[in-house]
């Protein structure tokens, strides 16, 4: 088995979430970590970067996804996600700032 | 363009440094502005002090780096006393009480929960034996490694410990290596059992022979690049150079200013040498070296002494580390003592050091497995030094579930980590010992725990691996592991293989007593477990053993990152003291 694409550590946004990878004629489910990360330096974009667990996944190599987002762009995702977020909210009783799995947002990189 | 901690030290650093931490110390810790925190914080770290993470503000690491791990009676009773009277914070630790001592991978101690106000004292005390903080931590040369009984183990090639106490004395406090563009790890070996670990540092001395003028001559081949850290690893890398002892400084000097000038200082990720080396290669680094910062002509390197490393190798036929009773050339015998995942509680620490004097020892050496070494002890008083009540706590012969073990800080008190850690790691060889039979011819097992993917426990280099992670069991979130098999040193060092990812905590000690269960059924004779790895591909290691509830129960399986000290009565966030003064009360704030 290969080892980890991402970094799992304190700053990362989520170590636990539940993903899901779909193709032509296949469809699994694993664990995934998803993390929000901006270079140290002079950042001049938003990167979200996905992954799943590889020992989960037969169909597909052990990998990582990324997307770069410039600041506007980012800024209509967390949008989206937050209207979202009202939407599932206001169709439940689920208490606002709770994460699905019980883990804290982090905060990027350090 | 230099990165932020680039301008912050190029606005202050080095032994500079000092006089700021004097002027805080005096002035208390909210003197240190709100707004220039993480710039002095970056800064005290040459000076060995880091500080400690969320939940846990004012207080502060402190790093003492000992070469080679290597200390006389004296100095470790000066540690234990400064652990015992500045090392304690507002809750005990339920394992190792109020004040307590760590030895680490790198031969250092580190000691929690130091307020700033008492850093002076503290070092003065230090200074009075000769021990010092200084590039600790931070971007320079750090402590030296090497085998902490060079110069009294009997089976060596070369007794370095003249060499490493000349390269301490360059390269502590020299300008012009004062700020590298990060840490540069070295090590030096000359015993044959490869103790350095020359591997996984930035530049290794590794013993090695070769002919000159039809002479045999003993010195060291030198590679550079290697380390764990950054989800990286690399082993160093051979850049043919042979050095004789006499020369090891102006090649030190040389290749850690070919760091200076060429490491990466734009982008910290990138900044280590294991990744200019991965640029340039071996053959231009020697050439560069050659070029620019050595004025001797280069040799070749020499015939390696390689194959016979045994040290954290996961041999059949040889021990891993130094724990037992081994002669020295003398005639004398040094003592390995086992300290479980390397902490000691401060009063044990004095006690050692008072118990090493009674027995006229010169010499305490703490090791890379985070053990402690007692040398010089007569031959005529070692039954009685092994009839020590202390021992049986430290033994010299622990059960192999109590002896291998290495765990990083941990939420305890790091800022990365995600799970907890050493107590963790003293339950779990608790559970083995008492609930798992030892495979025949098992002496020493090494189970490397580490908090998260950084890499301080040394993770990849393990019989058993075990790296923090979360899943969720019976709906809820828990801490858990990534699981590895088969790394280790020696000859041929190889990087565990990831088999198992997010075990819940409490289910490792039963897929560890299901793997072992499985290694002594299937092994081939006196089959190592490391080699019993290698034989197999992966999807065989995958079927080796599964995870499973046992009756080992961890108290601390929920999320400890979270809280602000896992072990207070009341641990959420909010129930912090901190930040607090030097008497552990909180400051005053300003609503």
């Amino acid at each position: 088995m290969a080892d980890r694409i991402l970094k799992a550590n304190a700053f990362t946004t989520f170590d636990l979430l539940e993903g899901s990878v779909e193709g032509h004629g296949f469809a699994e489910d694993a664990p995934a970590v998803l993390n929000v990360r901006t270079a140290r330096r002079d950042p001049d974009e938003v990167t979200l970067e996905l992954e799943l667990d590889n020992v989960d996944l037969e169909s597909v190599p052990a990998h990582a996804d990324r997307v770069t987002l410039s600041s506007s762009e980012a800024r209509t995702l967390a949008t989206e996600l937050r209207a979202a977020a009202d939407r599932v909210d206001a169709a439940s009783d689920t208490v606002e700032g709770e994460t699905a799995d019980g883990a804290d947002p982090g905060g990027g990189e350090p | 363009m230099p990165t932020k901690v680039e301008r912050w030290k190029d606005e202050a650093y080095g032994t500079e440094i000092r006089d700021h931490l004097e002027r805080f110390a005096s002035e208390g810790f909210q003197s240190i502005p709100e707004d220039e925190r993480d710039a002095w914080f970056e800064r005290f770290k040459w000076w060995g002090l880091y500080h400690q993470r969320k939940g846990q503000e004012s207080y502060f690491m402190l790093r003492i780096g000992t070469p080679m791990g290597r200390m006389t009676p004296e100095q470790l009773r000066t540690v234990g006393e400064v652990a015992r009277e500045y090392a304690t914070g507002p809750v005990d630790n339920p394992e190792f009480g109020e004040a307590y001592a760590d030895f680490t991978t790198r031969q250092s101690i580190q000691l929690h929960w130091i307020d700033i106000e008492d850093v002076p004292d503290i070092f003065e005390e230090l200074e009075s034996v000769g021990l010092s903080t200084m590039q600790a931590c931070g971007d320079s040369w750090r402590n030296i490694v090497g085998s902490p009984v060079a110069g009294r183990d009997a089976d060596e090639h070369v007794d370095v410990w003249p060499i490493v106490r000349d390269l301490h004395d360059r390269f502590k406090g020299n300008d012009l290596y004062t700020n590298l563009p990060r840490k540069w790890k070295v090590a030096v070996t000359g015993d044959y059992r490869g103790a350095g670990q020359g591997d996984i540092n930035d530049l290794a001395f590794e013993p090695a022979v070769k002919e000159l003028d039809g002479e045999s001559v003993e010195g060291f081949n030198v590679r550079v690049g290697g380390g764990l850290a950054r989800k990286e690893p690399r082993f160093a890398r051979d850049i043919d150079v042979f050095c004789r002892p006499e020369n090891v400084p102006a090649v030190a000097a040389g290749l850690s200013g070919l760091f200076r000038d060429y490491g990466d200082r734009e982008d910290r990720f990138n900044a280590r040498m294991k990744f200019l080396v991965d640029e340039w290669g071996p053959e231009k680094v020697r050439s560069v070296l050659q070029a620019k910062y050595v004025d001797d002509e280069l040799l070749t390197a020499g015939e390696d002494l390689r194959e016979g490393y045994d040290y954290n190798a996961g041999r059949a036929d040889a021990p891993g580390d130094y724990v037992g009773v081994y002669e020295q050339r003398d005639g004398q015998h040094f003592v390995g003592l086992s300290v479980l995942v390397g902490r000691m509680a401060a009063e044990d620490v004095i006690e050692l050091a008072d118990l090493a004097d009674a027995y006229d020892s010169s010499m305490i050496g703490l090791t890379q497995r985070q053990n402690v070494i007692v040398g010089d002890i007569a031959d005529e008083d070692l039954s009685e030094f092994l009839e020590e009540p202390l021992l049986e706590e430290y033994s010299p012969d622990p059960h192999p579930f109590m002896r291998g073990s290495i765990a990083c800080t941990g939420t305890e008190y790091c800022s990365l980590s995600i799970v907890e850690t050493k107590n963790r790691m003293v339950r779990y060889a608790r559970w083995l010992r008492d609930n798992v039979p030892v495979p025949e011819g098992v002496e020493d097992f090494h189970i490397h725990l580490s908090g998260c993917t950084a890499s301080c426990a040394q993770p990849q280099i393990a019989d058993i691996s075990l790296r923090g992670m979360k899943t969720r069991k019976d709906g809820d979130a828990v801490e858990a592991f990534d699981v590895g098999l088969g790394g280790g040193l020696g000859e041929n060092p190889r990087f565990a293989d990831w088999i198992e990812m997010r075990v819940p905590a409490d289910e490792v000690p039963g897929y560890i007593a299901n793997l072992l269960g499985t290694y002594e059924a299937e092994r081939e004779d006196s089959e190592s477990f490391r080699s019993f790895v290698a034989d197999r591909d992966e999807d065989e290691l995958a079927d080796l053993a599964e995870p499973e509830a046992t009756s080992y129960e961890d108290p601390y399986l929920a999320n400890t990152k979270m809280t602000w000290y896992p072990y207070a009565e009341d641990d959420s966030m909010s129930a912090s003291p901190a930040p607090t003064g030097p008497n552990d009360e909180p400051l005053p704030t300003d609503d």
